[in-house]
């Protein structure tokens, strides 16, 4: 399967021939780090090669429109509910720089004693099953030839069905997964000797193909009352995993530890999260890091959570690490839209490559308190292990409700998650194995008859499916009404019609979002604010933010709605822009030629503002190209404007014409055109007008060259000259 | 034990902790840990679970329902100690057929008495 970049993905294209599908590879990629690595103007520190196709950064303009990549792997976090939805989201994070994709599970899938079949709708996720992930997968595979990256797929291998996900998970080429018996246990209340026996079978079945393993300890950053106390636990939490998964095979390069700085301001941010962040890398030396950006301080408001995150990012910087994940800004207020993903995976990519080479500038001091702190929380962590082996062990630590205590350890609030070791899900479900115990197949652990054979356990037969996928079953629907071409019946006919809804999620979702600012006190403000909302046709209006500016000046609010409207693309009018040239293609061809520019404001106009913004390098004018601008100012005659044409061999005439009462504004344009050609100067000088009321057609039909109308930048006006220029040396 | 309430008594607690250096606490972090997971692996090594054993059927070549169906009946008869995949090899050896032929008959009701270890 091909993309082509101005083609959308075509869903019937990946759902076809699904059943013979096979992923091209298994296990995790990094990025490769260049150390030194010259991109547009810049010498790189900290990054890898670059994409074939993306979208760079919005300052990327100025800079030769350069796109570097930095050298982390960056993760975004999927969660439409219809995977056919996520793959478009997928497509677009992975051109503006993602190569990490997370698919979140639909809500209640852990309790699921089983595998899910066909393509069922999820809430806050996907069900994941095997068709969903080979053809997302088959996406993927196409996305990263579009962009010429590995891309990295990863969803969760917990719950009580963890050993046959991991299984799948293999067999259909995810390359990274959550696998955290402890939160099973604590946060899925599934029964501990279950999630452990399991755990340790999935992570077997994992460290084999090389998936990435990242555990589950930030989830008590996200659940603690103070989620900076809960980090002496944090440490116990990834190294029982760590040490559990060890175990089980896997090489310490496999293991990620799931970190999140705890706090947001107004805490004092880097002053607690980052002892916490040196500790747990001086502890876990040798293993990998994957930084979360924080979730447990977020609010509704985007700029704030942002702000945040580029401060999460900094301490990734500061540190060492190896995936930095990204958090939709939205997360605080609604399940993530899939334009915030792009906005999160930004917020990585332009602090990251902000903070290029920033080992060479700073050191972390190695003195003094921050010292201490580091120690300090270590010894902490030292004195909670000592006590879950007082207490006889970790099952008897739970059950004590040693975990998720909001006091700071060895403070106890008492309040910690408390579980019973012969309860939960799935309860008295593990069994002994018999002395003749056997599992005919690769990547099984622990006793097994089968284990110590010659050749492989499961050479009696042929090869298990980790050595012959050709043996998978593959299950296609289970369920009639509830799959994914039931649910494509409508997108694919308004595809065909060519309609188009505005979306945030789903396919036409008609979901939009308002922003607007109403000047009286909060609670009449919001009120006005919804109705505003109503009467500009938003179905079901909400506030999804509310910022007050002053008690009693005013509010700003951000309000979601559903439109309902549909757009026929046939019927737009036709719409051809010209793209200006890029900054340094005009200055390359300006500034050598030393060209002469006459600007004025013609007849009685006291008008200056426009032509200041079109030439004053100041204003982003044509100026910095390198043109001799010579403006003459306001109220200026037609004819002092051609005698300074002819006094200085200008190229181009700029006038400005504000004032339009009896058509003033075309006398002018007229009266230029006449008098430029009786002195002999047309064509050599371009003649342009600019202007609220001018436009191109009205501007030559007054004999102009051309005319500019509201919005027009320098750098429109200096690609009209430069162009026309080009054409006549040619 | 659950109600536990106590205040911050870090620095009578830390006392042996002290004199350690960074290098000795470390290490003392690591083996404290081991001896926390060695008894949680020491019975995962000894113990096998239904989804273990429908994740061993999968990699034998049964589909997912069939994992659970088969896993099922062997956990009601109190086999699954001997493990799924064993029991299904054994039967197919056994009879000269295939595995897949093997649990296929098992799913039609068929050498239930005669599945043995």
């Amino acid at each position: 399967m091909k993309l082509d970049p101005n083609e959308k993905l075509d869903i019937l294209e990946v759902l076809r021939d699904l059943d013979q599908y096979r992923p091209r590879r298994k296990g995790w990629v990094w990025r490769q780090r260049l150390p030194e690595q010259t991109i547009g103007p810049f010498i790189y520190k900290d990054t890898s090669p670059g994409l074939k196709r993306s979208v760079p950064l919005p300052a990327a303009e100025y800079f030769s429109h350069i796109d570097p990549q930095c050298d982390l792997v960056i993760t975004t976090e999927i969660a439409s509910g219809r995977f056919e939805d996520d793959l478009r989201r997928m497509r677009m994070a992975a051109w503006h720089g993602a190569d990490h994709i997370m698919v979140i599970r639909t809500t209640g899938q852990s309790h699921i004693d089983g595998l899910i079949e066909g393509t069922p709708e999820g809430v806050g996720g996907i069900p994941i099953s095997r068709k969903q992930i080979r053809a997302t997968r088959k996406a993927l595979d196409a996305i990263e030839d579009e962009v010429g990256r590995p891309i990295n797929f990863h969803s969760y291998v917990s719950g009580v069905a963890g050993p046959e996900i991991a299984v799948l998970f293999v067999e259909e080429g995810v390359n990274g997964a959550h696998q955290d018996p402890q939160y099973n246990v604590l946060y899925r209340d599934i029964n501990m000797h279950r999630s452990f026996v399991d755990a340790a079978e999935s992570k077997k079945i994992m460290a084999d193909a090389g998936i990435l393993q990242l555990d589950g300890a930030h989830n008590a950053n996200a659940t603690a009352k103070e989620a900076w106390k809960v980090t002496p636990e944090l440490f116990v939490q990834h190294a029982v995993n760590t040490a559990y998964s060890r175990a089980a095979g896997m090489a310490p390069v496999q293991i990620a530890l799931s970190t999140v700085p705890p706090t947001a301001p107004p805490a004092p941010k880097l002053r607690l999260d980052l002892p916490y962040a040196v500790a747990l890398r001086e502890l876990f030396k040798g293993y990998k890091f994957r930084a979360q950006q924080n979730t447990r301080y977020m609010e509704a408001d985007m700029v704030e959570t942002t702000v945040s995150h580029v401060l999460d990012t900094l301490i990734s910087r500061l540190t060492e690490t190896d995936i930095q994940s990204t958090i939709t800004p939205d997360e605080g207020r609604n399940i993530p839209w899939h334009y915030n993903n792009i906005a999160g995976v930004n917020t990585a990519r332009q602090t990251l490559m902000g903070l290029d080479g920033l080992d060479e500038l700073l050191d972390i001091r190695q003195d003094g308190a921050f010292r201490e702190q580091v120690r300090e929380l270590k010894e902490r962590a030292v004195l909670f292990l000592e006590e879950i082996l007082a207490q006889g062990g970790y099952y008897q630590a739970v059950e004590a409700g040693h975990f998720v205590d909001s006091g700071y350890y060895p403070e106890r609030r008492g309040d910690g998650i408390v579980r019973d070791p012969e309860g939960g899900d799935c309860a008295a479900t593990v069994i002994r194995r018999a002395a003749d115990y056997g599992a005919p197949v690769c990547s099984h652990f622990g006793a097994n008859r089968y284990a110590g054979k010659a050749g492989k356990p499961c050479g009696d037969y042929g090869g298990c499916t980790l050595c012959d996928p050709a043996k998978i079953r593959y299950i296609d629907e289970a369920d009639d009404e509830d799959n994914v071409m039931r649910r494509l019946e409508i997108p694919l006919a308004e595809r065909a019609q060519g309609l188009l809804r505005p979306e945030v999620e789903k396919h036409g979702d008609g979901v939009v979002c308002l922003t607007l600012f109403i000047p009286d006190e909060p609670h009449t403000a919001m009120q006005a604010a919804l109705e505003i909302a109503r009467h500009m046709g938003l179905n079901n209006p909400e506030v999804i933010n509310q910022r007050v500016m002053h008690p009693a000046e005013g509010s700003l609010f951000e309000i979601k709605g559903t439109v309902d409207l549909v757009i026929d693309k046939n019927a737009l009018p036709a719409f051809s822009q010209i793209q200006p040239l890029a900054d340094d293609e005009i200055e390359a061809w300006v500034r050598p030629r030393a060209i002469h520019v006459v600007a004025a404001t013609v007849g009685e106009d006291e008008h200056t503002v426009g032509l200041h913004e079109i030439l004053d390098i100041k204003h982003g004018g044509i100026e910095k190209y390198g043109f001799l601008c010579h403006n003459l100012g306001s109220s200026v005659s037609i004819e002092a404007v051609l005698d300074k044409v002819e006094q200085t061999g200008a190229l181009a005439v700029l006038i400005s014409t504000v004032v339009t009462h009896a058509d003033i504004h075309k006398q002018h344009m007229q009266r230029l055109a006449r008098l430029a050609a009786e002195r002999g100067l047309r064509p050599k000088v371009l003649l342009i007008a600019g202007g609220p009321r001018i436009d191109e057609r009205l501007a030559r039909e007054c004999g102009m060259d051309t005319g500019f109308g509201h919005g027009t930048t320098g750098r429109d006006v200096a690609s009209f000259l430069v162009r026309r220029w080009q054409g006549q040396d040619r | 034990m659950s109600s536990l309430d106590r205040p911050d008594d870090f620095e009578t607690r830390r006392k042996h902790l002290r004199e350690l250096s960074d290098a000795e606490l470390h290490s003392r972090f690591w083996s404290l840990v081991e001896r926390i997971t060695e008894p949680l692996v020491e019975e995962a090594r000894t113990h096998t679970s239904p989804g273990i054993e429908r994740s061993v059927l999968l990699r034998m070549g049964f589909s997912s329902a069939e994992a659970k169906a088969l896993v099922d009946r062997m956990h009601r008869q109190g086999m699954l100690g001997h493990g799924a995949g064993h029991l299904v090899l054994q039967l197919a050896l056994g009879k000269g057929i295939s595995v897949r032929a093997a649990g296929e008959a098992l799913l039609n009701g068929q050498y239930w008495q005669e599945l043995k270890p």
